[in-house]
């Protein structure tokens, strides 16, 4: 199968839970800087399709290819998958240790590389008096903050976020925003899975609906024209 | 009562005094239990890991058969080991028998389904986005694997001081397996066993005073790791 070299693309992607097919036959492509809102039902299979594409789910079915690479399916595209696509929990885990400890999780290299990188994360998210802080005692908002440095720490090429601002006060939500709004001007390709659309205003550039097992693509202000996003017919 | 009293005082003196061939036994015992909780470790936590992570048919069989295996008497294990490695069994070419080797795979066989049983428990009951997260950032199976022993490490500690605690008191496998030799293979347990069928009761008293204080301190030890190991959101 050849598909045209974009950041991320997916064909016939299916994913069967019991009974009930969540997602069927599902095409679309995402390029690099993308910012797409992904919306639909509970249930709809949101969280599912971000999960399979951070190579954390297995599909029943499915085509994928990275930057061009190409098409393999899930089961030989799951290392790449990995190391390209971040996957951020709606309620993100935090290890058992100090946030420097939970930021540190992912970097490789010397200690004094890595206290480096730690500490521009931290000012990255003004939380530079927390680096002793245990993890697990910060309030919702700043577990949100502490995951996207850590997820920005990474550098993937692209950022799958389920729900990132759900159950976040005011402020905490427009702290978040203002972290995703930076992280998509650093070139950060995102996906943002939300039942809140009019949180993400002046960040979406596209707009993706999943409804009933089937991809739509809906045209947003600005944004650019619809593209290439289908599935399996009725 | 005052054999009782005199018994107790020359348990006392004997542990005071350092008497060599009691503080042998009590060797014997750290020895061959430490080393048998040490072979007994790493294929237990994978396997409890596999139980809790990995869906394949007959996984509910395998945990169901754990449990089991957990209320299986000591003798038995011994009497099954005894059979395998006596000089007309299988395995009787090893030249196993009545050796710490032989006593050191008995306590392995009782040590391990206690520590699948309850590093499986301690690994199910953890959140799946501890593994989901440490894969996402980039972190192979293996250092997964190690990211959740670190996450749910007092709930398998517990189970470790569990599984230390069954084995280091157990009689019945290292009685058959190990022979109870003087200097080799008679360790605490069967020391007592033997002493109180002598009538000699103060050597008795003194190691079940050793084995009630290292009860004691596991136990302790226990629920203090256990209070330690509450899952956070």
């Amino acid at each position: 199968m050849n598909i045209t070299s974009n950041l991320l693309s997916v064909r016939g992607l299916r994913k069967r839970h019991g009974s009930r097919e969540l997602l069927r036959g599902l095409d679309f492509d995402l390029s690099a800087h993308d910012c797409v809102l992904l919306t639909g039902e509970n249930g709809a299979g949101k969280s599912t399709l971000l999960r399979i594409l951070a190579g954390l789910e297995r599909p029943d079915a499915g085509a994928f290819s990275l930057q061009g690479a190409p098409a393999r399916p899930w089961r030989k595209a799951r290392k790449a998958l990995g190391r390209s696509v971040l996957y951020l929990h709606q309620q993100p885990w935090m290890f058992d240790g100090s946030v420097a400890y939970n930021l540190g999780y992912a970097l490789r290299g010397s200690r004094k590389s890595r206290r480096a990188r730690i500490n521009e994360a931290l000012a990255w998210i003004e939380m530079e008096a927390f680096a002793e802080t245990p993890a697990r005692t910060l309030s919702g908002g700043e577990r949100q903050r502490i995951a996207l440095a850590r997820a920005w720490l990474r550098q993937p090429a692209v950022m799958l976020l389920d729900e990132p601002t759900a159950n976040l006060d005011r402020e905490a939500r427009q702290r978040t925003l203002a972290l995703l709004h930076r992280l998509h001007q650093e070139g950060m390709t995102l996906v943002i899975a939300s039942h809140d659309p009019d949180h993400f205003g002046g960040l979406i550039r596209r707009h993706l609906h999943l409804d009933q097992g089937r991809l739509d693509e809906q045209p947003v202000p600005g944004g650019p024209p619809v593209r290439l996003v289908g599935s399996e017919p009725a | 009562m005052n054999s009782l009293l005199e018994a107790t005082r020359g348990a006392l003196e004997m542990l005071l005094s350092g008497d060599p061939e009691l503080w042998t036994i009590i060797g014997i015992s750290f020895k061959v239990s430490t080393t048998a909780i040490l072979v007994a470790t790493p294929p237990a936590l994978l396997t409890a890991f596999l139980l809790a992570y990995l869906r394949f048919p007959g996984r509910r069989v395998l945990i169901s058969l754990f449990s089991t295996f957990l209320s299986v008497p000591a003798v038995v294990v011994g009497l099954t080991l005894y059979l395998l490695l006596s000089s007309r069994g299988p395995l009787g070419d090893w030249r196993l028998l009545f050796t710490q080797t032989a006593m050191v795979m008995g306590q392995v066989v009782l040590a391990f389904p206690i520590l699948v049983a309850m590093g499986h428990a301690a690994l199910q009951a953890l959140d799946r986005r501890a593994w989901e997260t440490a894969r996402t950032l980039g972190a192979g199976p293996l250092r997964a694997f190690f990211t959740l022993v670190r996450e749910s490490r007092f709930g398998l500690l517990a189970a470790l001081l569990a599984a230390y605690g069954r084995i280091i008191a157990e009689v019945g496998s290292s009685m058959m397996l190990g022979g109870n030799i003087l200097h080799y293979t008679r360790n605490i347990p069967t020391a007592i066993a033997l002493e109180t069928s002598k009538g000699e009761f103060a050597q008795g008293i003194a190691l079940g005073a050793i084995l009630l204080i290292l009860a004691f301190t596991l136990n302790g030890l226990l629920h203090y790791f256990q209070g330690k190991g509450v899952a956070v959101p």
